[in-house]
This record gives C-alpha cells, sequence and structure tokens, in this order.
C-alpha cells in the first residue's frame, strides 16, 4: 500500500484550489495509478471559487430548505430528467406490444407472416439499443443534478456553519456538524442521483398500466382498487411515521458516534496517559450500540413494509381470481378477458416494490433534509443588524460602557465593567485564572454579546457594524494555538492572504521562529497539522504570534499567548511586541507580572469587576492587590521579574 | 492487540445512568448503553487476500443469521414464483376444463401469498439484523485499532481522515457485503427460469441467453474503470470532512481571523472536486450499466425474431413465445440490481482498501512477547545515552544521559524546543528512543508492559484536554471507580476545589466542547488533579501549570510538595517558582545535558541556564533590529 502517494487529500495531484496538505495518508494503490491518472488528466482546471461570505444570509438563502426547493435550482435538468423518464418507461411499454402483434399478425395460423416477424423483431432490437441510450443520458443529467445539488448544500451548510457564533461550537458537539456536513449529504446524494427518477419512473409506468386495467375491466379494476389501495395506504401511512422516527433517531446516533471518535482522536495522549483504551472501547461499543440498535428498528420497520406489500399484492391477486372466476362461472365475463386482465395485474404490482424501495430511500433522505433544515434554521447568537456598515479603519480607542456579562443566565462573570483605553495604549489585564480577563477579550472581539452595557472601538457601538470588519481590526492570539493542517506558510499567512516573502520573514525573524525553521528539514514548507507532535506548545504560540503579526491588526489581544514559551523566547517576543505594538493598542492577558510590567496601564479584574487601575508603578506605590500579588510573584521566585522592573525605570 | 487476553473481560457493563430511550443526546463517554457485545471477529491481517476475503470472518461471525437471511429470502422467492403457475393452473383447470374446485386454488394462492410475506418479513429482519450487527463491528475493530496506533501514526494523519473512514467507507462495504449476497440470490430465479426454457426447447433458451455472457465483460470492463473513480471520489469526501473537522476545531483562529469567507471557498473548491468526481462516475456508469439492464431486452428481442421464425416454420407453439417472455421478463429486475451490483461492488472496494490502510498499519509501539508488569519499589529513572527524532526527521535529544534518584523531584529547563517535553514523551512511551535506552528501577522500558507503565508513571501534559463529560468524570478519568471524595481530595490537590464548586453544579458541571467553557487556568488544574489522583509513583509536570497564577500555583506546589515526598517526580517548567520545588535541575540544551545541580549553582556557574531564566540580558543587544 502506497503512503507516499501525492493523493494525499487531494491537493496538487488533483488540481485547482490547492486547499490540502500532501499529508502522506491516503495514497492509492500503485495499481490504480494509471487508470487514476488518466481519469484525472479529463479533469478541467477548476477556477478558484471566489464566493462572497456575509454574515446576514443572502435573498436566497432564506428559502425553507426542502427537495423539491433543492432540485428546482436547475430546472433545465429537471426536466430533461423527466421527459427522459417518461420517454423511457414508454419505450419499455411498447416492447410487449411489439409482441403481442408480432403474435397476432405474423405468428397465428392463417396470419403468419415472416416479414412481420422479422420486422417486429428488429424494432424490438432497436427498442432496446434506444432504451440503452436513453437510460445512459438520463443517469448522466441525473448524475451531474444530484452532482450541482449537493455542491450547493455542502456550501450553504458550511457558509450557515461559518454565521453561528461561538456559544453554538461550546454547546454542540463536533460530531454533529461532522455528520450533518458528511453522511446527511452523502445520504441525499444517492436520493436525488437515483430516488426521484426511479420514483418517478415506476409511479409513471404504475399510472399507465392502472388505465390500461380499467380499459381492459371497469368492475376488476375498481375490486382491485378496493382491495389493494386501502390496506396500502394505511401500511405507507405506518412505515412513514415509524420509518421517520427511527431515521431521526439513527441520524442523531451517528452524530454521537462520530463525536465519540473525534474526541478520543483529539484526545487520544490522554487516553494513552491515562490507560483508558479498554474503557474507552467498552465505552464506544455503548456509543455504536445505540446506533445499531437505532438501525435495527428502522431495520424490523422496513423488513416490514417491503414484504408486506408483496404480500397484499399476492392475496389481492387471489381474491380478484375468487371474484373474477366467479364473474366468469356466472357467464358475467369471458375467460379471455380475465387472462388479459391477469396479464396486466402482474404488471401493476412490480412497479409497487420498486417504489416501495424508493419510499424507502426517500424517508431516509427527509431525515436527513429535516436535520440538516434544523441546522440551517439555528439562529446564530451573536449576529449582525440588517445592513450593516463596515466599521472604518479604527484608531483603536476601545469603550466598555457599563459591562455585564454571563455565559449562563444567573451566572454573572462579569458585572458593571466601564473601561476605557485609549488608541495606541498597552493595558494589562491581571487577576486570578476565572476571574473574567479572557472574557472581556472575547466581548471585545465579539465572540459573545455583553448581556447590558456596550462596548465602542472608536466611538461605535460594536454591535452595530459587521463584524467582519471588526475582527480583521482585532487580533486575537489565544493560549493554544491551533494549527491547520498544511505548511507552515499557509499557517502564517491565514490572518492575510498573499503575504510577501519580505512580510513573512520579517514576522519569523521578530517572534524568534528562524532557529526553528533552520532547524526543520523543510523549513518554511514543513507540513504541520492539528494534533501533529512536531512543534512544541511553545513554538506553535510562536507560530500564533508571527501569525497575528502578519495580519497587522489595530488592536491586539495576547491572551495568555506566550504561556509556554521558555523566558528567554518570551522575552525575545517583548522586544518584538515592543515594535509590533507601536502604534496599535494591546491588551495584554497574562499570569506573569512580566508582562503586565511592561504594559502602559494595568487593569486588576477580580470577582467580575474591576478591582485596581493605573500605571505599574502607580499601583505598586498604592500598596493594593497589585503590589500584592506583585510581591508574592517575586517572593515565590519569579526573580525574573526583577529585570523588568529596572528595565522600565530606564 | 493491546493486552492481549484481557479482551474477554470486555464484556461491557453498561453505565449507571440514562434509560431514557429514543432521542436522548446522548454524551458519547457515558449516558446511552446497548446491549452490543463487540466483534466477534477481525478482518484478515493477510494483505496478499481479495478484499471481500478480507472481510469474509466478520459477516462469518454472524453466519447463523447470515444463513438464515439467504435461506429464508430464497424460500421466499421460490413461493413468490410459485403464483404466476397457481394463476395458470387455477384459470385452465377452475375455469376452461372445470377439473378442479376453484375455491381451493384460491385458498392455495392465500395460503402461499402468506407464506412469502412471512418468509419475507422474517428474512429481511435478519438481513437488517446481521447488515447493521458486521456495521457496528466494522466500526468497533477501527475504533479499537485506532485506540492502539502509536504516536507516530496520529502525527501523520489528519482525523478528518479518520473520522470520514471510519464512516462513508464502512457504510459501504457494510452495504455490498450483506446485500451483495442477497442480490445474487435473487439472480438465482435466471438459472431457474434457463432450467424453465431448456425444458421447453433448448435451441431457442440457447438463443435467448446468447447475450448474457456479456455480462460477464460489460462487468469486468465496469470493475476496471468504476474502482479508480470510487476510489477519487471517496478521497475527495475524506477532503471535505478534513476541512469540516479542521473548522469545527478552529472555529476560534477562523472567527478571531475573520477568515469566513477563505474558509468557504475553501470548502467550496473541495466541494466542486466532489462534484466534478460524482459527475464522472455518473457518466461512466452511464456507459455501462445501461447494457448490463437491458440484457434482458436483447433477449427479448432475439426470441421475438428467432422463436418467431421457428412459429413460422411450425416448429415452435405460440404458447413458447409467451412463456419464454415471461421467464425473460423475470430475469428483469435481478439484472438491473446487478448492475448497481457490480457499481456498489467497485465502491465497497475502494473504501475497504482505504480501511485496511489504516488497520493494516502496526503500532509501533507495543508490548513485546515475554513483556512483564512494571512493579516500581523506589522509582530510579536512568536515562542512557538517548537518541531521538521524530518522524519529521528532527533530532530531538542526542545523547542524553541523564540519572534520576529515587524519590528526587527534577527539574528541567531548556529553552523552547529544546526536548523537554519529548523526555516526558519518550517515559510514557508515546514514541520509543532512537538510540540509548531508559530504565526504571534498572528495567528497560520495552520489557514491561504499556498499560504498567503508564499506570506509574503519571503526566500532566502541556496541553489540558479536557473531554465533554462532567467535571468530575473527566478528574477520574484515570481511576473511573474514584469515590467522591476521592475526586475532591484531588481536585483540592490542584486547588481547584474552590471554583468547581462554585459552579451551579459542582462537580456534575459538564464541560462543553473539549471543555471550551473553562478557562486556560481552570483546565490545567483539572487536568493536575486527573494526574493527582491517579496516585502514581512517578509524576511528570510537563509546564503544567503556564496558565495558572502565582497565588494559585503556590497553593498547588505546597500541596504537591506534600505529595511528592517519596515520589520521584520531573518537572518540565519555565517559571522560577516551578523550577525552585526541584532539588536538582538539568538544563537542556539541543537535545543534550549541559550541566546539572542545584539552582543557585547553576545560575551561578552555567551562563545559559542565567540566559534560558532570561537573567543576563546586558549580555545581549538590547534590540533585534
Amino acid at each position: 500500500m502506497a503512503w507516499g502517494g501525492g493523493f494525499g487529500g487531494g491537493g496538487g495531484m488533483f488540481g485547482g484550489g490547492g486547499t490540502q496538505t500532501g499529508l502522506p495518508f491516503g495514497g492509492i494503490p500503485s495499481e490504480l495509478m494509471n487508470e487514476a491518472t488518466r481519469l484525472l488528466e479529463t479533469e478541467p482546471e477548476h477556477p478558484a471559487s471566489r464566493l462572497r461570505f456575509t454574515q446576514r444570509p443572502g435573498p436566497g438563502e432564506h428559502q425553507r430548505l426542502t427537495l423539491t426547493g433543492l432540485i428546482s435550482a436547475y430546472p433545465a435538468w429537471v426536466v430533461n430528467g423527466s421527459l427522459l423518464v417518461v420517454v423511457t418507461s414508454l419505450v419499455l411499454q411498447a416492447g410487449p406490444m411489439l409482441t403481442e402483434y408480432a403474435v397476432n399478425h405474423g405468428m397465428i395460423t392463417g396470419h403468419r407472416s415472416f416479414r412481420v416477424i422479422a420486422v417486429c423483431g428488429a424494432l424490438y432490437l432497436a427498442l432496446a439499443l434506444v432504451s440503452v441510450l436513453l437510460q445512459r443520458a438520463q443517469a448522466v443529467v441525473t448524475g451531474k443534478l444530484a452532482a450541482r445539488v449537493m455542491h450547493d448544500l455542502r456550501i450553504r451548510v458550511f457558509t450557515h456553519f461559518q454565521r453561528l457564533s461561538l456559544d453554538f461550537f461550546t454547546d454542540e458537539k463536533s460530531g454533529v456538524l461532522m455528520s450533518r456536513m458528511t453522511s446527511d449529504i452523502e445520504n441525499l446524494q444517492q436520493l436525488v442521483q437515483d430516488g426521484i427518477s426511479q420514483f418517478a419512473l415506476q409511479g409513471l409506468t404504475m399510472i399507465v398500466i392502472a388505465i390500461v386495467l380499467f380499459s381492459t375491466n371497469v368492475a376488476l379494476a375498481a375490486w382491485t382498487v378496493l382491495l389493494v389501495v386501502p390496506l396500502l395506504t394505511v401500511l405507507s401511512w405506518w412505515f412513514h411515521r415509524a420509518s421517520e422516527r427511527g431515521y431521526l433517531l439513527s441520524r442523531d446516533r451517528i452524530a454521537n458516534v462520530l463525536a465519540d471518535l473525534s474526541e478520543s482522536l483529539y484526545g487520544i495522549r490522554v487516553v494513552t496517559a491515562n490507560n483508558r483504551q479498554r474503557r474507552n472501547i467498552a465505552n464506544h461499543r455503548h456509543v455504536v450500540g445505540a446506533y445499531r440498535d437505532a438501525n435495527f428498528y428502522t431495520g424490523r420497520v422496513s423488513a416490514i413494509y417491503g414484504p408486506a406489500t408483496i404480500m397484499i399484492g399476492i392475496l389481492g391477486q387471489g381474491l380478484l381470481l375468487g371474484i373474477g372466476g366467479d364473474m366468469v362461472l356466472r357467464r358475467h365475463l369471458s375467460i379471455g378477458a380475465l387472462i388479459a386482465f391477469f396479464l396486466y395485474l402482474n404488471r401493476f404490482f412490480q412497479p409497487i416494490q420498486l417504489l416501495v424501495q424508493q419510499y424507502n430511500a426517500l424517508q431516509q433522505g427527509r431525515s436527513s433534509i429535516i436535520r440538516l433544515r434544523e441546522l440551517l434554521e439555528t439562529a446564530p447568537g451573536v449576529d449582525e443588524v440588517e445592513d450593516a456598515p463596515d466599521l472604518a479603519a479604527i484608531e483603536g480607542r476601545i469603550t466598555f460602557e457599563h459591562v455585564d456579562f454571563g455565559y449562563l443566565p444567573g451566572r454573572p462573570v462579569l458585572t458593571d465593567i466601564n473601561l476605557e483605553i485609549a488608541p495606541g495604549e498597552s493595558v494589562a489585564f491581571v487577576g486570578p485564572t476565572g476571574a473574567g480577563k479572557s472574557t472581556m477579550a472575547k466581548l471585545a472581539n465579539r465572540f459573545y454579546d455583553p448581556v447590558a452595557g456596550r462596548i465602542l472601538l472608536d466611538g461605535v457601538d460594536i454591535r452595530g457594524v459587521s463584524l467582519r470588519s471588526v475582527r480583521s481590526q482585532l487580533g486575537v492570539v489565544p493560549q493554544e494555538a491551533f494549527l491547520f493542517a498544511g505548511s507552515i506558510r499557509t499557517n502564517l499567512s491565514f490572518g492575510r492572504a498573499g503575504v510577501s516573502e519580505d512580510d513573512l520573514n520579517e514576522a519569523i525573524d521578530v517572534v524568534g521562529l528562524r532557529e526553528l525553521l533552520d532547524r526543520l528539514p523543510d523549513g518554511l514548507n514543513t507540513v504541520v497539522h492539528e494534533r501533529g507532535q512536531t512543534l512544541s506548545a511553545g513554538e506553535r504560540q510562536l507560530l500564533a504570534l508571527a501569525r497575528a503579526f502578519l495580519a497587522r491588526p489595530r488592536v491586539l489581544i495576547l491572551d495568555e499567548a506566550t504561556s509556554s514559551l521558555d523566558l528567554h523566547s518570551e522575552t525575545v517576543i517583548e522586544r518584538a511586541l515592543d515594535r509590533l505594538l507601536e502604534g496599535r493598542t494591546a491588551i495584554l492577558i497574562a499570569h506573569r507580572l512580566t508582562t503586565a510590567q511592561r504594559a502602559d496601564r494595568i487593569v486588576v479584574i477580580d470577582h467580575g469587576g474591576i478591582v485596581e487601575m493605573g500605571t505599574p508603578s502607580q499601583l505598586l506605590a498604592a500598596g493594593g492587590s497589585y503590589a500584592r500579588m506583585f510581591d508574592a510573584w517575586i517572593t515565590s521566585g519569579g526573580r525574573d521579574a526583577t529585570r523588568k522592573r529596572t528595565g522600565d525605570d530606564s | 492487540m493491546l493486552n492481549s487476553g484481557r479482551y474477554d473481560s470486555l464484556v461491557t457493563p453498561p453505565p449507571a445512568r440514562a434509560k431514557e430511550r429514543d432521542r436522548e443526546r446522548a454524551n458519547p463517554l457515558g449516558g446511552v448503553t446497548s446491549r452490543y457485545a463487540g466483534p466477534r471477529a477481525r478482518i484478515s491481517r493477510d494483505r496478499e487476500l481479495a478484499w471481500w476475503r478480507r472481510v469474509l470472518p466478520v459477516i462469518a461471525s454472524h453466519r447463523v443469521s447470515f444463513t438464515i437471511a439467504i435461506g429464508l429470502s430464497f424460500v421466499s422467492l421460490v413461493l413468490q414464483t410459485l403464483v404466476p403457475n397457481l394463476l395458470n393452473g387455477a384459470i385452465d383447470h377452475g375455469l376452461v376444463a372445470h377439473s378442479g374446485v376453484l375455491r381451493h386454488d384460491v385458498i392455495e394462492i392465500l395460503i402461499v401469498g402468506l407464506l412469502a410475506g412471512v418468509t419475507g418479513i422474517v428474512s429481511r429482519q435478519y438481513v437488517f439484523t446481521t447488515a447493521y450487527n458486521v456495521e457496528a463491528d466494522l466500526r468497533s475493530l477501527i475504533y479499537e485499532h485506532l485506540t492502539e496506533l502509536s504516536f507516530s501514526f496520529y502525527d501523520r494523519v489528519q482525523s478528518g481522515q479518520l473520522i470520514s473512514r471510519a464512516n462513508s467507507d464502512i457504510r459501504s462495504v457494510q452495504m455490498y457485503s450483506t446485500f451483495a449476497p442477497l442480490i445474487v440470490v435473487q439472480s438465482l430465479i435466471g438459472v431457474v427460469a434457463f432450467g424453465f426454457m431448456l425444458s421447453i426447447d433448448p435451441l431457442l433458451a440457447f438463443i435467448a441467453m446468447t447475450v448474457m455472457p456479456l455480462l460477464y465483460f460489460v462487468g469486468i470492463k465496469m470493475r476496471r474503470v468504476m474502482f479508480p473513480i470510487s476510489w477519487i471520489t471517496q478521497a475527495r469526501l475524506a477532503d471535505v470532512a478534513t476541512i469540516v473537522d479542521e473548522n469545527v476545531n478552529g472555529v476560534r483562529v477562523v472567527k478571531s481571523f475573520a477568515q469566513e469567507e477563505a474558509e468557504v471557498n475553501r470548502l467550496a473548491d473541495a466541494a466542486e472536486r466532489v462534484a466534478w468526481a460524482y459527475v464522472k462516475d455518473a457518466q461512466i456508469r452511464g456507459q455501462w450499466s445501461p447494457w448490463v439492464q437491458n440484457l434482458p431486452q436483447l433477449g427479448l428481442a432475439l426470441v421475438l425474431f428467432f422463436g418467431g421464425w421457428m412459429v413460422y416454420d411450425s416448429k415452435l407453439g405460440i404458447g413458447a413465445i409467451l412463456a419464454f417472455n415471461a421467464y425473460l421478463l423475470m430475469l428483469q429486475a435481478p439484472f438491473m440490481m446487478l448492475g448497481q451490483l457490480v457499481m456498489m461492488g467497485q465502491r465497497a472496494r475502494a473504501s475497504a482498501e482505504r480501511i485496511f490502510e489504516i488497520l493494516d498499519e502496526r503500532p509501533e509501539i507495543a508490548d513485546r512477547p515475554g513483556v512483564y508488569d512494571l512493579e516500581v519499589t523506589s522509582g530510579s529513572i536512568d536515562f542512557d545515552h538517548v537518541g531521538f527524532a521524530y518522524a519529521s526527521g528532527v533530532e530531538v535529544l542526542t545523547d542524553f544521559d541523564a540519572h534520576v534518584e529515587a524519590g528526587e523531584t527534577v527539574a528541567i529547563v531548556g529553552r523552547t524546543g529544546s526536548g523537554k517535553s519529548t523526555i516526558a514523551r519518550l517515559l510514557t512511551r508515546f514514541y520509543d528512543v532512537s538510540e540509548g535506552s531508559i530504565r526504571i528501577d534498572g528495567r528497560r522500558l520495552e520489557d514491561v508492559t504499556l498499560a504498567s507503565l503508564r499506570a506509574n508513571v503519571g503526566v500532566v501534559l502541556d496541553e489540558p484536554f479536557l473531554f465533554s463529560i462532567s467535571i468530575r468524570d473527566n478528574i477520574a478519568y484515570g481511576r473511573p471507580d474514584a469515590s467522591l471524595d476521592e475526586v475532591r481530595a484531588a481536585a483540592r490537590g490542584a486547588n481547584a476545589d474552590g471554583f468547581i464548586e462554585a459552579l451551579p453544579k459542582g462537580y456534575d458541571t459538564v464541560v462543553g466542547e473539549r471543555g471550551y467553557t473553562l478557562s486556560g487556568g481552570q483546565r490545567q488544574r483539572i487536568a493536575i488533579a486527573r494526574t493527582l489522583l491517579v496516585n502514581p509513583p512517578i509524576l511528570i509536570l510537563d509546564d503544567a501549570t503556564s496558565a495558572i497564577d502565582v497565588h494559585v500555583e503556590a497553593g498547588i506546589y505546597e500541596a504537591l510538595a506534600k505529595l511528592l515526598v517519596r515520589r520521584t517526580t520531573i518537572i518540565i517548567a519555565h517559571r522560577i517558582s516551578t523550577i525552585a520545588l526541584a532539588e536538582r535541575v538539568i538544563l537542556l540544551d539541543e537535545g543534550r545535558v549541559v550541566a546539572t545541580g542545584t539552582h543557585d549553582e547553576l545560575l551561578a556557574n552555567v551562563p545559559l541556564y542565567s540566559q534560558v531564566l532570561a537573567q543576563s540580558t546586558r549580555d545581549e543587544p538590547e534590540d533585534l533590529d
């Protein structure tokens, strides 16, 4: 098995986009290489997508998600596909008629004609070839339709998912989002590609044959409808209810399976360090088993539905034989007519079987639609007002006005915060863990909205302007640096596309990444990803800092961004910050008071409020809570801090 | 296997809670219960076998339900084919010849119908039971295998890839492996029909079936062309999954850089490539599968022509033509399914190969034969000329040589990237040394079982990963049977008790996805409590208090100081407050030990040490630029 193939994830070799990674997984078996390459050579260069993202959904996106709504976006293909279905079903019906004609006009004694037989045979052959061509055309049309519809749906769901705010992501398990974007949409793919056309084809056939039945014998046809239709309706209604329940349950449980899997993968180090493998396996069996049980339920429902309709068909034929035979015996009906009726009756029940199969698929698809619709109808907790203007380039004044906030109702985290940060000022938030320092940063960035009060940037309420314009002017460097799969280069330029090589090199030198890059064999092109251990926690933080540096925000928020760095690297960073922060507003959240000492102003936060505020020297002189913290820091061994104090004095 | 032989004890005890059925949003690490007992068989390890032969043991482990499913479905099918004959017979005898009682025929048909229905229902029950059991088995097998794999594997593979393979690929293998036999059974009708045709007229029977061998050739061709496109499609679906996975986990970065538009376009590009693959797939399928579907039609045309000729020459009766028609029509449905079968088969094969890629990955670090359980008596650790490089080729440790006394507390200090954390990863055997060896109490790590090693060496990792379960369960993660009092005691040791009690539901508070509802420092304290509860004789703190403020840290170390007595401890830290806890400091630079000694000794004698601790800035140029 070839690990090393360039097929990893479809990057370079698959052409276009260049989104992917080159991670050595997903190699294509060598025996496939030639055929696959030949196929891929037929792939045109896809132009890079240039979609616009707006926080408020566009006019077309308010539409409620339905299957018909989805496919009606491509009327031409729907019409073409439907026409092909109709023609195919007519061609299929023409076959038996040809046979009948050949028998009656070419084979029956007295009417023997080789010419008729030959012509009918040739026509039949031609019909078979035509139906091959028709089915081919139909497969291509519905294939295209399904592919485009699912393409649109993927983008629509993903776009909405980008609109949702952070509270959604902390509440909802990642498995749920994953299964909506993968298995739910893949479910619908099948349905649109084969299901709908089959459903239409069989439904049409049934109608045609029902008409033929009535034209053959009204009384018997009426009996057929009377005997079969009510039973089928009741059964189908039951199936509709039961299967919907089952399929929805199964959608939820597959999401749990994926959530459990995803969490185990991301937490694999903790799992291993704690010897939890066996227990987790047992637990995963429960989750998988619960999914299996939900499937068992849907399995039972459809196991009853399918054969039960067959049974109704056979029982109906038996009873019709009784009724029809009675009519024959009473001389109300000729035997010939009865035989003819039964010939068509058989063809009436056949499409029902196929319809039943497709109905099952339709139900499965419906449950996916319902779950996707729920996701699409979830309103973001933090949203833009209608036609929100962009926030103009700011100087960097941040104002908190009587801000109250809590993640949960009744559990306030911040109460009545009033704070004004001047443009270009650097402010350090200090205080015990959990005091609400990071929360203040999250509010400034509009990850959350305050419960009361408001936050202004350059005097503008951030709720009144577009999210993008706020966040692109504020750079946040979090404690845990997330790396996207890809090269170090793409990770660095994440915040600003098209960063020049010079800027890149500057950022690398400023944060002190050069040494690391020299050590890596592939340098800037080294592939990293989220869980990879190639980089240490400290090195990841350096990358995150460089990333923020390159994005050139007006306001920079460092949320414990240097906690994993050794003091030497931190010193380097702090010097870099002096440059980076030149003319920029900064909020620094740190436990190392060295960082705080460097700020223009220190804000001490405790118990959800501002306890103390002032320049470092003012606070130290005041002898309040900051001074006590600082003393504790010094006596507990924070001797590294002394340098800073002297340094600041100069 | 991770602890072969101990698997027997894995008969899952159901978690205590959650009786609520139906739509419970289950908590992945508890909550939903099921009686599913786990896979009974594994996938064959023989890579030489065809893909379906490798899956066969899993299907064979459900052979009873599988056989019942296939058997009964055949019975049901035969019963259904009886119906036309019964109807014809009833009309011929009961109505035309008046040689039988019509009512008896009707009753006969009703009984056959009932039997066909019942056998059909029962057989499908078993079909689905088998199918979903096989699916659950495959899911469990992959999960079990993933927990065994080494970190070198996780370093190079993205979660999105694994999730996609463990989901859509499993589905396609399961669909094929359980429904294919069923379709084959249905196709047996073809054999029955051919038999009937032979009995009527052998020559015409052969003529009618001449086109059927085409099925074989078309099938071969389809396999050749469908396999690559199926592979490409599955690979591209995995790309989409990977992007989604990254965006879920990296949502904070995407949002704070306002890069939603770029990410939407990244997904749109991937979706475009999926769409192309699906269209290509439909085109290739459209090229071949209608031929398979229409083979019976071609047969019918031949029967009409040649049969008609024979009738014309009075060598055959008209009835035979009608009978041949009926039999060939019987083939229509199975042939439609056969076309699908070939397609599903190629998709399943591509998927199976992708699953095997994971399953064939052998854990690089596993118990060797003859290993024994580690029992730490004193807890001394020896690093003997240890060398290590990650798979990326970066050499991290070179000739690292150190000895840690039993009960000693040692701090490892070095610059970012000097290899400190790697030492923690080697000591817990997340990775194996490339050169030299590590010994605990004189025993080489490779000679003891992994489980006993990790039970004895507790590590608080630099990233405090929490699971989205209750805080209590998170702390008890390494010792799930711990009582609440023990959990509380551990939390107090980590100075976490206070803030946990202040939460609305205290210890039962469920932390959100990955614990992001808590602050960094709070997460770190829970992570420390988690390790303290296990109470291992050897403890590694890998930068475990970086986000905790000094006050709290002092409290933690006060508690730890008591705990650390007679416990070998390795502290990896940057803060002097933390380093001060250690009796001895090992200074690491570029993967080797530069100096060892007490903090004061190193400070006095080793310039690099004070440099690492950022003390001697005066020696450095004041500005970088």
